[in-house]
């Protein structure tokens, strides 16, 4: 019975619209973390982004200025930790936890100033962006019921999977952030600035998951929940780590978080423990954590310690005490 | 190109590099030397855009330029070869070259042009590379020769190289050495920074030595020879005292065995080391540095893995011990790097004082840190040791250099050690100090302690042991038990290795 | 850390006259103190006043509803009762990551080990029942253990691997805090029952509140109050005064001169870790002995993030802590009731916490200080 019910055409559909906020988190944060800024925001940002979303298209009534507004939110937050961090010297994990407990109240505050209700933006009435229409192609198995008939988002998520595989791989700009991230001062010396990409990463960062908070607030669920997030920003940064930092392997851990996300609501009908299920991938992470970290001392025991360190920018000029 | 009074004071108060002026003729190999610290490498960063100059200016063709920013130095034409590489390990070798300046096309990095050019590149200047290999991959030879053509690729008429031949085996020097003279044959300029002198003699055409931040000399090589060269870099030493010879040494204390390990860089630093020292007297080892000397006292310290030999303290093997458990067995050490590993700058004075002790009786009460004898020791040891602080609370970062040192020699002879390493123990500290300390060391080990000085300033070494190792390349090269017969050329011609060469055994 | 900032900008000290430099470095010392202080109230006031804007933005009468934020907490003694809760709360789990902090450890466990301290006790205080005293003690003891254990792993994960302790700390906290919710659900929830939480502990295993002792009402505020200055002293001898607490510090400050010391790095790593964890177990055990009187499925949405913030406030500094966490619930208890009279969302009161963290975290007060004074240096260098 639960294997029918997984292979079911309707979970398959379930299991990417559960991803899509994931995957567009996910992709932003490994902009962010390839050029070095360590970036716990996504919640935040995402969060933003989804009030900003249902704020705005439920005022105009017009959800594609909705979703401008979520990617705006999504960026402000971005901008934020940029300036903290790059101008004010200020740690990143910190500002980001800062940030984070910031989007909470305020949004929750905003939204009961405005609307008076607490919980959500449901009083605005039902907005949305729009899903696909399969059209005459439904009839057509799993191409009909699982890839077409999909929000737009989704689609959107799976391009920006793409565009940022193709972008860190082969593109200029990701060449360059992929170099800062890696040895910010062997980029600088290279004639590259770094600070000016470090703003440019966390503000796609921000813009992608305010883009995530879109969907969550006008893809399925018509209006904006308190704390609606529920540490899906978490989830993907979740995802990066376990997909190594790169973008094939992070899109395919947000992909198996939102297996896992989709099984355990699954599951919970069919009353198999849904919180148990839904542990599977942390652990999977925390053990990909592990070994990661293990393969990297080992490899750096045997040997090749003459390339550059990672992480944290260093601007050259500073004081060298 | 001309230097014209550069002077860099760091935020620390720190001078760098004062009222520097020199000329760099284009088509030649011009060599900067000095000690570390003397300001070369300062230099080269203000050249680079890397550091600001606090007063002076750079002129090129007698134009006076300012370079804010790597890039603008790389827009002048200026590019460097840094001491530690610029790489990125996971990029290929023609990523790293092309970094920042990559062929496009269409916001794209266009990689078959990009090896192609790099290919090329490699061919015209006869520099052997695998444009396709990872950086973290191939040998760092290799890494060096895509460090000089990323210059080059970006059009470098200058090309400054920091300690180019540190990491390199003798064959990849003399390929190196090679392709320098080609650059200053095709007309550019190479800037060498070194203290290896006999290099600097075969490679250069003009030389230029830097000590304490002044230039203090300008010559070819045809008007000098190494050891006044050494005379220039080193300077004389200040005849503060006398020697002071041991009395009858003692037992072995610490014996290094077949001693065998790696640098940072994973490649060999010491080869099968022996030695010996004996209760109440100095050992010194001199060597031109990075010959492996510093990797030495590290292990012997525990701070680095040996990769083969044995270490005795007092008899007992402490090759595998832990660093607590070799400072319980007396083993005290006075680090080379103080501000890197000597002190915690922004802790107490009494944090620093007590990194050794903080489990011991003289500092704790009711099995608990007693603050009322940690600041009795404390400032027993300031007053004893003469540290000039306010009072044993202030943090450490707050202290001249000169008593940074002084608190050291406090922690690390404050109570009479069994065997001391001391690794470039007056380095940097003003004249009051360093007569201090040689008296602190003396006293020691008059009463027993010792000695293992590790010395970059041949003065030091010859006024303070009793005996001289030379060590070179990771070995011992030559021992010297009569201290009072051996003069500053001896220990150079050693040092360089120009003493087997010309008296084949 | 300002303090230290500004004593290394003192001149040298000439040997001779030690009894006056002395005097120096100890007038110095305290004008940094008060400086620190002051940057701290500009920051709280700055951030206040951002607040205050953001009311007068969305048209709410700013004033009235900063008369209650700043003074409602007083207004009842249940409201009392509340800070009370929440101080003790938020100062048990702000001192647990005081530890890993100074070691320069970036731990976010505290959530899940609160979570399982939480379910340790109830646990614990529902199967065993034990006679008064020992019924307070035991499960609280255990809460400690299973918090214990809970840091140990992050902990072990970094010194064995060097594998990125926020991350997996982060990961470990939305398991534990699944499986919470799964025993919780399976397990400890009576049938019948209309909500998800365990049975009512014993009554000796519930700390005494006020309530019961004084007859008047303060909410749930427990005995559990006086554990804010036992702990907070205890953290500090820790610190302070033990062997470990000083490889903290030094690790913390320099990680190379505490190794040529002879500090081990994994002993600090996994230590500060695994009493971090038992700290943060206690807040868990709080919870449920003292506040709820049994285990709920929700405990505390962020709460953990939150004791993270009131450590970052109080600089780490154990005995500022409980001050910070204060603070912050008098704050937190002002907002409600400012929501309750005015329907002001009560949630302005962490965009006015966020707000001072960022403040304080960029040092931007003190940056600004620094700039002027600067600039009075170069006017004054200026012929």
């Amino acid at each position: 019975m639960i294997w029918d019910a997984l292979f079911s055409t309707l979970f398959l559909a379930a299991v990417l619209r559960v991803a899509t906020p994931l995957l567009l988190a996910a992709m932003g944060g490994l902009i962010s973390e390839t050029a070095g800024v360590p970036n716990i925001t996504l919640e935040g940002s995402m969060l933003s982004g989804a009030c900003a979303g249902a704020l705005v298209g439920g005022f105009t009534g017009n959800p594609w200025l909705g979703l401008i507004a979520a990617i705006v939110g999504g960026a402000i937050i971005g901008i934020l930790l940029g300036v903290l961090h790059l101008e004010f010297g200020a740690d990143p994990i910190i500002v980001g936890i800062g940030l984070n407990l910031l989007v909470a109240g305020f949004t929750t505050f905003i939204v009961f100033s405005l609307l008076g209700d607490k919980s959500g933006t449901s009083s605005l009435g039902r907005n949305l962006l729009p899903t696909i229409e399969p059209g005459p192609l439904a009839g057509i198995p799993f191409l009909g019921d699982v890839l077409l008939g999909q929000h737009i988002l989704t689609y959107v998520a799976f391009l920006v999977w793409a565009a940022v595989a193709l972008l860190l791989a082969r593109a200029t700009f990701g060449v360059h952030l992929r170099a800062i991230g890696q040895n910010p001062l062997a980029a600088a010396t290279a004639g590259i600035s770094v600070k000016r990409l470090q703003y440019a990463a966390v503000i796609i960062c921000g813009s992608l998951a305010g883009t995530a908070g879109a969907f969550l607030s006008m893809g399925y669920v018509s209006s904006f929940i308190r704390d609606m997030t529920a540490g899906r920003g978490f989830i993907a940064l979740a995802a990066i780590f376990l997909g190594g930092m790169r973008p094939l392997g992070v899109g395919f851990a947000a992909l198996a978080f939102g297996f896992f996300e989709a099984l355990s609501i699954r599951l919970g009908n069919l009353d198999v423990p849904s919180q148990l299920v839904q542990t599977i991938p942390y652990i999977a992470t925390l053990i990909g954590l592990g070994l990661f970290a293990w393969r990297e001392t080992t490899r750096r025991r045997r040997g090749s310690g003459a390339t550059g360190q990672r992480r944290r920018p260093v601007t050259p000029g500073a004081d060298p005490a | 190109m001309r230097f014209e009074r550069i002077r860099k004071e760091y935020p620390n108060g720190v001078v760098a590099c004062e009222s520097i002026s020199f000329e760099i003729q284009p088509g030649t190999v011009h060599a900067i030397i000095g000690e570390n610290g003397a300001g070369k490498s300062t230099l080269m960063k203000v050249l680079y855009g890397m550091e600001q100059p606090s007063s002076g200016q750079i002129l090129f063709d007698g134009q006076a330029v300012t370079i804010p920013s790597p890039q603008s130095a790389i827009d002048h034409g200026i590019g460097m070869v840094h001491q530690a590489f610029m790489t990125v390990g996971t990029f290929t070798i023609t990523q790293n070259i092309t970094l920042g300046a990559e062929p496009q096309r269409r916001g794209f990095v266009d990689s078959r042009r990009a090896v192609a050019e790099v290919d090329e590149l490699a061919r015209r200047f006869q520099l052997d590379i695998d444009p396709l290999a990872r950086a973290q991959d191939v040998s760092v030879g290799m890494l060096q020769r895509a460090e000089i053509l990323k210059a080059l690729y970006r059009g470098a008429r200058i090309l400054i190289l920091d300690e180019p031949t540190a990491v390199l085996t003798p064959q990849e020097t003399i390929e190196l050495f090679r392709a320098l003279r080609g650059f200053a044959a095709s007309g550019r300029t190479v800037i060498f920074i070194s203290h290896k002198l006999r290099e600097v003699l075969e490679i250069a055409d003009e030389i230029t030595v830097m000590r304490g931040g002044h230039l203090v000399g300008q010559t070819t090589p045809e008007a000098t020879d190494e050891v006044a060269l050494a005379g220039l870099m080193v300077g004389r030493s200040i005849a503060i005292a006398d020697r002071h010879p041991a009395a009858a040494a003692g037992e072995v204390a610490l014996e290094v065995a077949g001693l065998s390990c790696l640098n940072d860089l994973e490649r060999p630093a010491c080869t099968e080391v022996d030695l010996e020292v004996r209760a109440g007297e100095i050992v010194g080892i001199v060597g031109v540095e990075g010959n492996g000397q510093t990797e030495l006292v590290e292990v012997i310290a525990g701070l680095r893995a040996p990769t083969g030999g044995e270490i005795h303290l007092h008899g007992d093997v402490i090759t595998q011990a832990s660093v607590r458990s070799r400072r319980a067995a007396g083993l005290h050490h006075i680090p080379e790097d103080r501000m890197k590993n000597g002190v915690a700058l922004p802790e107490s004075i009494e944090d620093n004082l007590i990194v050794d002790r903080y489990t011991g009786s003289t500092v704790r009460r009711h099995g608990l840190l007693s603050p009322k004898r940690i600041g009795r020791f404390a400032e027993e040891l300031i007053s004893r040791f003469g540290v000039r602080a306010a009072d044993s609370k202030v943090p450490a970062g707050s202290l001249s250099g000169g008593n940074i040192q002084k608190l050291i020699v406090a922690r690390e002879l404050g109570d009479q050690p069994l065997v001391l390493l001391a690794s470039q123990p007056t380095r940097g500290v003003d004249i009051g100090a360093m007569e201090f300390i040689y008296a602190e060391l003396r006293e020691a080990r008059d009463a027993g302690c010792a000695v293992l000085l590790v010395s970059a300033d041949l003065g030091e070494a010859l006024t303070l042991s009793d005996r001289i190792a030379v060590i070179r390349n990771g070995r011992v090269v030559a021992r010297f038990d009569d201290v009072a017969a051996v003069t500053e050329e001896d220990l150079g011609r050693h040092m360089l290795g120009a003493a087997e060469s010309k008296e084949p055994a | 850390m300002t303090a230290t900032e500004s004593a290394a900008v003192a001149p040298p000290v000439p040997g001779d006259d030690r009894e006056a430099a002395r005097a120096r470095v100890h007038r110095q010392r305290r004008s940094d103190l008060v400086a620190a202080f002051v940057a701290m109230i500009v920051t709280i006031v700055i951030a206040l006043a951002i607040g205050f804007v953001i009311l007068l933005i969305v048209g709410k009468d700013a004033v009235a509803a900063y008369e209650w934020l700043l003074t409602g907490p007083f207004s009842r003694t249940t409201r009392i009762g509340r800070v009370l809760i929440d101080t003790t709360t938020l100062t048990i789990l702000g001192l647990s990551v005081a530890i890993p902090f100074r070691a320069g450890l970036m731990s976010l466990g505290a959530e899940g080990q609160l979570y399982m301290g939480a379910l340790t006790a109830a646990v614990v205080g529902l199967a065993f029942p034990l006679p008064p005293g020992l019924g307070i003690l035991v499960p609280a003891l255990a809460a400690m253990v299973a918090g214990a254990i809970v840091g140990f792993v992050p902990g072990w994960m970094k010194a064995q691997f060097g594998a990125n302790e926020l991350v997996s700390s982060l990961m470990l906290n939305t398991v534990l805090v699944r499986i919470y919710g799964y025993i919780l659900t399976e397990y400890l929830t009576e049938e019948g029952s209309t909500s998800v939480a365990s049975a009512y502990l014993p009554n000796e295993s519930l700390i005494p509140t006020f309530t019961q002792l004084t007859g008047v009402s303060f909410d749930q505020a427990n005995l559990a109050v006086v554990l804010v200055p036992i702990l907070a002293v205890a953290v500090w001898l820790i610190l302070q005064r033990t062997s470990l607490g000083y490889e903290v510090r030094m690790t913390g400050s320099n990680r190379l001169f505490a190794a040529y010391g002879g500090i081990s790095s994994r002993r600090v790593i996994i230590l500060s870790f695994i009493i971090s964890g038992a700290i943060a177990g206690i807040a868990g055990a709080h919870l449920v002995q003292g506040v709820n009187g049994r285990a709920l499925l929700t405990l505390s949405v962020g709460t953990g993030f939150t004791g993270i913030m009131i450590a970052i406030l109080a600089r780490n500094n154990p005995i500022v802590i409980p001050f910070a966490a204060f603070f912050y619930s008098y704050l937190k208890i002002g907002g409600d009731v400012m929501e309750q009279e005015l329907s002001v969302g009560t949630e302005i009161v962490n965009v006015i916490l966020a707000l001072i963290v960022l403040l304080v975290t960029s040092q931007f007060v003190m940056s600004l200080v620094k700039r002027r004074r600067l600039s009075r240096l170069e006017a004054k260098g200026q012929p």
